[in-house]
């Protein structure tokens, strides 16, 4: 099976810093893959690379053999890439169902006339059909997450990047949460690619791991053997801010 | 819209009908006609800047930009003067397009600047280079398009209903959506699939063509055109007619357009006083109903609940 | 030459002292203030009043002069600002409102003809075998300690760290105690007064009369713009650029184009570079 996305040599640096040092790694279609790794490690700046809102200093990545390097951000997510943000981005100032049709206005999205039923069963898909006429102002931050997601999904992605999903989130928030990416994952297909620091809730979801410290891929392989690894370990006992979950 | 907004609307215009004749007074006619000119100008600025959060302090560039144009292909080189609305219309969108290209990329006070910045040059080009037009005295001499002061006053008014429709059409529209989601978070709206630059300028070139007709339409009243047309008082008091009417808020901002230039007749009895009245006034305003006052009004009159 | 030098020099120093106190506002609280130029203004007429009308003399005239000014700064910024602080639109637009209307009342307290400011110094000062006009290079030298006494203050005082704390990260300055409010309106005040001060020096040989403000506040845009918003140095650097552009415009092109020099530059400045020479980055 031939790859969904081929990332090789992926390089970044900001003026001394290498935040993403030569990241190779390959995605097959239908997986779920974690990316994990301290403060730092370059994960998000992995994901900004990735789609468009970060320009690459070296190396290649290649969604269904094309290239997505040097392209903007629509044209990516048109390419069917994509994602969410670590801090949620909801529009200001519209309701939730707005929000969530400007991600069926995307032209891969494809909607023609249907866009009242597309939406409708988006939102019922993420559990927000309830709360459709809600300013998103006033939504509560699990919410947003499904809101967010909601509107990744309208743009029809075959690959979804999710960047910290349960950052933010409560206890009780976290594991329906988990279920909706599941069920995302069985009933469409999507391949979906999670950085995320809590660890429980990765070794419920995803089947391989990539491991990240300072810009680099230190280990890849599958859940139970990635929080063994010693590098793992170091990289995160080795900072002072951060713990193991 | 809901039933009263129409029947505002209609009560609206048929004031607007039927007061000048009523009036008979060809100065009044004129005040009329220039409300309904800034109301197109002030209409055109906030579908552009009202929806999208990136407020434009040179929508002057595009009024001038018509203007001249009417004045070169009337005055100049004795055109029928009909020929001024589409040759000032192309005018002003390329205008739009020149400047939005590099300009829309930039943050807030940015791009507020640069188009301040754009609108002014222009006014020194146009005092600077008097061999052509015409310097700081400009170029008069315009032919009117319809003779009759009250005709003319119906045909703008026409216009204006015109452009009010069209913008608040496109404004509910799927591209008034995206503006309005470019306003909510830029970013997210790349995210979601949508190339921003396109609709910025696309919105940026409508907004301009508006303008640009309008200044053609004030060209024609005063039938000359100066520097004045691009100066960034006018700019200003455009937003400022924008801001009264309700941001967003297409008619409202065209209310804005026409209750302000009612105003500062209304104070001419004030003398030198004149202006210093009517900003204090606005500024008290602006302080108080910062959300504008028109189309908030409007709503929380007629018991809108989703306001 | 040396006329052009040192003239280029005034020009750049008024400049400086107008784009550094707008730069200012806007770095530590993320306002552009349009009313700026009416700060300058006032600083002007108020000269000129205390002088001509209550027969003050001068010293005491300029500094009660930019104390007003510096009052008024601080009680524009309580009073209309502050409430508006969450709309950058709103802002602008009472900042706009504030200096429309400022410029409405000099118009008709003062009317449209030119004031006489007096000069400190009347007489021509000879300089290496040029006579240049006494009252231009005290300005300069005023700007130029005043520009110097407002950086070691930034740079040396507990104030001043305040102050550079909030134009980095004003949340985090107020959770470290940092009392935002009150130095927003220090910093307009200080703002305020250098713009009132400028207007009192430089009022002697730049005109005086009401729309004096617009000309000031575009040239303090392409300065700040040029410089890049929020960067004093930045500024001061844009200010020699611009201010020498000026002079040489007008000393070998045509006096006419002088204006256009600042409108040129910034549109240049945001269309190459917009975060200026030494801004920080920018763009949507």
């Amino acid at each position: 099976m031939s790859a969904l996305l081929e990332v090789e040599g992926l390089t970044k640096r900001f003026s001394g810093v290498t935040a993403v040092k030569d990241v190779s790694f390959a995605l097959a279609a239908g997986e779920i893959t974690g990316v994990l790794g301290p403060n730092g490690a370059g994960k998000t700046t992995l994901f900004n690379l990735l789609t468009g809102f970060l320009p690459s200093d070296h190396g290649a990545a290649r969604f269904e053999g094309r290239s997505v390097l040097g392209a903007a951000p629509h044209t990516i997510v048109n390419l069917g890439i994509a994602r969410t943000f670590q801090l949620c981005r909801p529009f200001h100032g519209m309701t939730v169902r707005e929000n969530v049709v400007v991600g069926c206005l995307a032209p891969r999205a494809n909607v023609g006339a249907g866009l009242e039923q597309r939406v409708s069963d988006i939102l019922e898909e993420v559990g927000l059909a309830h709360k459709a006429a809600q300013p998103v102002d006033i939504l509560p931050y699990g919410d947003l997450r499904r809101l967010e997601i909601g509107r990744a999904l309208a743009t029809r992605p075959k690959l979804l990047l999710l960047d910290e999903p349960f950052a933010g989130l409560g206890a009780g928030e976290i594991e329906p949460l988990v279920q909706l990416i599941h069920r995302l994952h069985d009933t469409q297909g999507l391949t979906i690619l999670i950085i995320e620091h809590k660890l429980r809730e990765f070794m419920q979801l995803v089947s391989r791991v990539i491991a990240m410290d300072f810009g680099e891929i230190i280990a890849i392989g599958e859940p139970a053997d990635i929080v063994r690894h010693p590098l793992v370990i170091e990289s995160y006992i080795g900072k002072a801010d951060h713990g193991l979950a | 819209m809901r039933t009263r907004d129409w029947l505002g609307a209609a009560v609206l215009v048929g004031l607007f009908v039927v007061l000048p004749p009523l009036l008979h007074n060809q100065y009044f006619t004129g005040v009329f006609i220039v409300c309904a000119i800034d109301a197109i100008w002030a209409a055109s600025w906030n579908f552009f800047s009202g929806l999208t959060g990136r407020e434009n302090f040179g929508q002057a560039l595009f009024i001038g930009g018509g203007a001249y144009t009417a004045a070169f292909l009337n005055g100049s080189f004795g055109l029928n003067p009909w020929w001024s609305i589409p040759g000032g219309i192309a005018v002003a969108v390329v205008l739009g397009l020149v400047v939005g290209f590099p300009t829309l990329r930039l943050k807030g006070p940015y791009f507020a600047l640069a188009t301040l910045a754009s609108a002014a040059i222009m006014q020194q080009v146009a005092i600077n280079l008097w061999q052509y037009t015409g310097g700081s005295e400009g170029i008069y001499g315009l032919d009117s398009l319809i003779d009759s002061s009250l005709g003319y006053y119906y045909f703008v008014l026409a216009v204006m209903v015109a452009t009010v429709v069209v913008l608040s059409l496109i404004a509910h529209s799927r591209w008034g959506t995206i503006l309005r989601a470019i306003k909510g978070d830029e970013t997210a709206c790349q995210a979601a699939g949508i190339n921003v630059t396109v609709y910025k300028i696309a919105s940026l070139a409508l907004s301009a063509a508006f303008a640009g007709l309008g200044g053609v339409l004030f060209a024609h009243y005063q039938q000359a055109v100066t520097p004045n047309d691009f100066d960034v008082f006018l700019s200003i008091s455009v937003i400022i007619m924008a801001y009264v009417g309700g941001i967003g808020s297409i008619w409202g901002a065209a209310c804005g357009g026409i209750l302000l230039n009612l105003m500062l007749e209304l104070l001419r009895g004030m003398g030198e006083y004149r202006l210093w009245v009517y900003y204090l006034i606005l500024m008290v305003v602006l302080f108080f109903m910062r959300s504008g006052v028109v189309a908030p009004l409007w709503r929380r009159l007629s018991g809108d609940r989703s306001a | 030459m040396l006329t052009v030098l040192i003239y280029g020099a005034v020009t750049s120093a008024i400049l400086a002292m107008l784009a550094v106190g707008f730069t200012l506002i806007f770095g530590v609280a993320r306002i552009l203030n349009l009313a700026h130029g009416a700060f300058y203004a006032l600083g002007a007429y108020c000269a000129y009043s205390l002088t001509a009308i209550f027969k003050l003399p001068l010293i005491v005239a300029a500094l009660v002069s930019v104390a007003l000014v510096a009052l008024f700064g601080v009680a524009m910024e309580r009073v209309l600002v502050r409430p508006l602080r969450q709309s950058s639109l709103a802002v602008l637009m009472i900042t706009l409102m504030v200096a429309l209307t400022m410029e409405q009342a000099l118009f008709v307290v003062f009317g449209s003809q030119s004031k006489n400011v007096p000069a400190f110094i009347n007489h021509p000062v000879n300089l290496y075998g040029v006579s240049l006009d006494g009252q231009r290079l005290l300005a300069l030298a005023i700007a130029v300690c005043l520009i110097g006494a407002l950086w070691l203050f930034i740079q040396r005082t507990r104030l001043g760290s305040a102050i550079l704390a909030i134009s980095q990260d004003p949340e985090a300055a107020q959770y470290m105690g940092i009392p935002a409010n009150r130095i927003f309106s220090l910093v307009m005040g200080l703002s305020a007064a250098l713009a009132g001060a400028a207007g009192v020096i430089a009022g002697p040989f730049l005109s005086v009369r009401p729309t004096m403000d617009q000309t000031a506040m575009i040239t303090a845009f392409s300065v700040v713009i040029v410089g890049g918003l929020g960067s004093i140095p930045g500024s001061i650097l844009a200010a020699l650029v611009i201010g020498y552009s000026q002079t040489f415009v007008a000393f070998y092109l045509n006096p006419e184009w002088t204006g256009t020099v600042s409108l040129v530059a910034i549109l240049l400045t945001l269309v190459l570079r917009p975060s200026g020479l030494m801004g920080r980055a920018v763009g949507a």
